[in-house]
């Protein structure tokens, strides 16, 4: 019955999406005056008040430039943002420009819905140039088929507490996964760990896993062919699971942590590193006892197991992370939307939005004037050592995989013990679903 | 002696009924429910028949009705894909559920039947987890039986190691426990209504006749709850089934395999492997499967209590 319900619900919002297309359709009219543009846009849970005031700042500036409106329109979840594709581009009609996460754009990319950028287009919104050139790495599959305009980036860095490392004798941060190992190993005692991790994640463990594979010299898609089943990803899981069940560097209660719990827990005071965060973060380290006590830091980019990177292997700091602009096919004002994105694209508004809301420029020159804040340093050369995940529809699916070895590993992993034998079948399982999604990518 | 006889009585002449005959039954006044019935539960249904046998991922989305047509591969596939699986985790976690909760529910009934001082206080506490939003009792939960949450905490100080509640094995125990916790005052309402309607002279002649509490609760009162608490057991199934904020709040995507129940394999598929033919295809298979059952207990347990109302 609940299957019911739900197809119920999918076969609805199609009939819905369907009967819309009739009565959908703006205007055409030349000129911006009178005219309005559509903006969906991620809701921003943690500064909603400051958000509001930013969306009213943008759409006076965009009238000055224009003389037409922007109507923000904000989803609460990916899965909103999904339903609000699917209706949109079944319906041709909805919102004309969608912010839309990287590692969802490959996604969006396959629905084929959304502008393709040609040099036209480039200049509208002022040049590729203006941009980090690593932020364009997720735009589309090659340079002749980008759909993603580069907005804001929120790359990956750990986070350690200076005062435990240097209590530890540990004079800078790790920079190979081995040596991460060792110093979390030196700073492991009594309640004091030297990791957080977030195990039960839903989305954590296959940055990881994705992040050493490819220092490795292992992309996990190679063209149509799914490369999980391979040394690289079992040495990973390996070094992943082996923190805590074999080295036991970390809180044995990780094994429930979400991202948030993680944050929280290296908060107290207790932790040595915090391995996956960004700067959306530093709020809630800024209120706990770490406070005054914390610094990011780049992750290790040398694979587990090695002391240099391979020669194939990549120096991915971390995954191409952040939001990207896309303009809707089915829109009736695209020269509108590229001025809009134009505009938030600037260095100006970029620099604005970072300040507001922790997330950084994509624009370029934005970035450099970061560059040169202490705090902020490992966090804007992560974002220059960002790299993208594989551009294929079939992402999602992989990514899912990935996850589903560590969440079903989670038992095990409480138990002290997982086995080779047992990672390997496990991900023997994710590699099956991971290439029967790339057998169906179009 | 005298008898009484009684006086030969004619036969009453048949009665013409005044009223509409069954022919005349001004059955258009049902059109506009008939259509509501059409518009939102038949042709969606349709729908999800006919997408299912199409080939609908987000590459054909945005032409669906282009989508490549491919039979029943998508049926083929729903079976490779854990779809059982699911279904038998769905349906025990559902009946078990169902099960546990019919005895306390009726006890709750039972003891806020008679009036004492405070029985309104109790009332409304039993009814505190119903009232409760399904993402607040998961969230909750889900606090409590973190590895170094309260319930490990307690449960170490009786020297019990609580272990994992939401990975694993006992997460499937961990559903159960919460759906029994967060559903049981459903069940208790319904027996309470029942109980309500118990005539007074029932009670009456039950202490006319000296029974004790236990025959009476057996013989008396349990049989006045029978129709209820069947009904009420259909529901609570269907609820338990149904239910996708507690498992997917609890447990979070992709769900543990202990813990994969229908809804959340649908929500996966649908909406993050994006394979809407496929979930279209499994919520069908899986209404046939759950349908079946479903009418055979509506049949032996016949709820439908206006028979004669059915017969004419």
């Amino acid at each position: 019955m609940g299957k019911m319900r739900a197809a119920t619900a999918l076969a609805g919002a199609t009939v819905l999406a369907v009967a819309l297309t009739a009565c959908g359709g703006g205007d055409d009219s030349g000129g911006g005056d009178g005219k309005t543009l559509n903006v969906l846009i991620g809701a921003n849970t943690q500064y909603p008040d400051e958000f509001q005031a930013w969306q009213k700042d943008i759409s006076a500036k965009f009238k000055a430039q224009t003389g037409a409106e922007v109507k923000f329109e904000t989803f609460a979840s990916a899965n909103d943002e999904l339903t609000k594709i699917q209706t949109s581009v079944v319906a041709g009609s909805g919102p004309d420009v969608y912010a839309v996460g990287t590692t969802f754009t490959p996604t969006a990319y396959s629905t084929g819905a959304f502008v393709k950028l040609g040099d036209d287009e480039w200049k509208k919104i002022g040049g590729k140039e203006k941009f980090n050139p690593a932020t364009l790495g997720i735009s589309g599959p090659d340079e002749q088929n980008q759909v993603g305009i580069p907005w804001v980036s929120r790359p990956f860095v750990m986070a350690y507490n200076t005062e435990i490392l240097k209590a530890a004798g540990i004079d800078k941060p790790a920079t190979t996964w081995d040596e991460l190992g060792q110093q979390a190993k030196q700073m492991t005692k009594g309640d004091q760990y030297g990791l957080a991790i977030a195990y039960k994640d839903n989305f954590d463990p296959w940055k990881f896993v994705w992040g050493m594979s490819a220092q490795a010299g292992n992309p996990l898609v190679d063209g149509k062919t799914a490369r999980l089943a391979d040394p690289t990803v079992q040495k990973a899981y390996e070094t992943y699971f082996g923190w805590l069940a074999q080295d036991k560097v970390v809180d044995p209660a990780a094994v429930g942590w979400t991202n948030p719990q993680a944050v929280a827990a290296f908060a107290k005071g207790k932790t040595g590193y915090f391995a996956l965060t960004t700067t959306t973060a530093a709020n809630s380290l800024n209120q706990g006892a770490v406070k005054g006590k914390w610094k990011f830091a780049l992750l290790p980019t040398v694979p587990p197991g090695a002391t240099s990177r391979p020669a194939n292997g990549v120096e991915a700091a971390s995954i191409l992370s952040g939001d990207n602009l896309l303009v809707a096919d089915y829109s009736k004002n695209k020269d509108l939307a590229f001025e809009y994105v134009k505009l938030v694209t600037d260095q100006e508004v970029q620099l604005d939005y970072y300040k507001k809301f922790g997330n950084l420029p994509a624009n370029a020159a934005a970035l450099q004037t970061l560059s040169s804040d202490e705090t902020l340093g490992p966090v804007t050369e992560a974002a220059k050592k960002s790299v993208a995940t594989p551009f294929t529809g079939a992402w999602s699916d992989i990514q899912l995989a990935l996850t589903n070895v560590a969440v079903q590993s989670l038992p095990d992993l409480a138990k002290g013990s997982i086995s080779p034998a047992q990672i390997e079948s496990r991900v023997a399982e994710a590699q099956k679903s991971a290439q029967s999604a790339l057998d169906r990518a179009k | 002696m005298t008898t009484l006889v009684r006086p030969e009585q004619k036969a009453p002449p048949p009665h013409k009924r005044k009223g509409v005959t069954q022919q005349q039954r001004p059955l258009w006044l049902l059109t506009p429910g008939g259509i509501l019935l059409i518009l939102i539960v038949l042709i969606p249904l349709a729908l999800a028949v006919y997408l299912s046998l199409l080939d609908l991922d987000q590459y054909t989305l945005r032409r669906w009705i282009e989508a490549p047509f491919i039979g029943l591969d998508n049926y083929v596939e729903s079976f490779d894909s854990g779809l059982l699986h699911s279904i038998w985790i769905s349906v025990s976690f559902s009946v078990l559920s169902t099960a546990v909760t019919v005895p306390i529910g009726i006890a709750a009934a039972l003891v806020t039947q008679n009036a004492y001082r405070g029985r309104g206080l109790v009332r409304a506490a039993f009814l505190i987890p119903y009232v409760l939003p399904s993402f607040v009792v998961a969230s909750v939960w889900r606090t409590m039986l973190q590895p170094d949450g309260v319930v490990n905490a307690w449960l170490s100080k009786v020297g019990v190691d609580g272990g994992l509640w939401l990975s694993g094995p006992k997460s499937y125990w961990t559903l159960v426990l919460v759906e029994i916790w967060a559903a049981w005052p459903f069940i208790y309402l319904m027996a309470l209504a029942a109980l309500q309607s118990v005539d007074h002279e029932v009670h009456e002649a039950s202490a006319v006749d000296g029974v004790t509490w236990w025959p009476k609760l057996r013989r008396v009162i349990l049989p006045y709850l029978r129709g209820p608490v069947l009904l009420a057991c259909l529901l609570a199934t269907l609820n338990h089934i149904n239910n996708f904020t507690l498992p997917f709040v609890l447990f979070g995507a992709p769900a543990p395999d202990d813990v994969n129940v229908m809804p959340m394999l649908v929500y996966v598929t649908s909406f993050q492997s994006l394979r809407f033919g496929l979930s279209a295809a499994m919520a069908v298979v899986s209404l046939i499967i759950i349908a079946i059952p479903l009418y055979v207990y509506l049949r032996a347990v016949r709820l439908d209590v206006h028979e004669e109302g059915g017969r004419r």
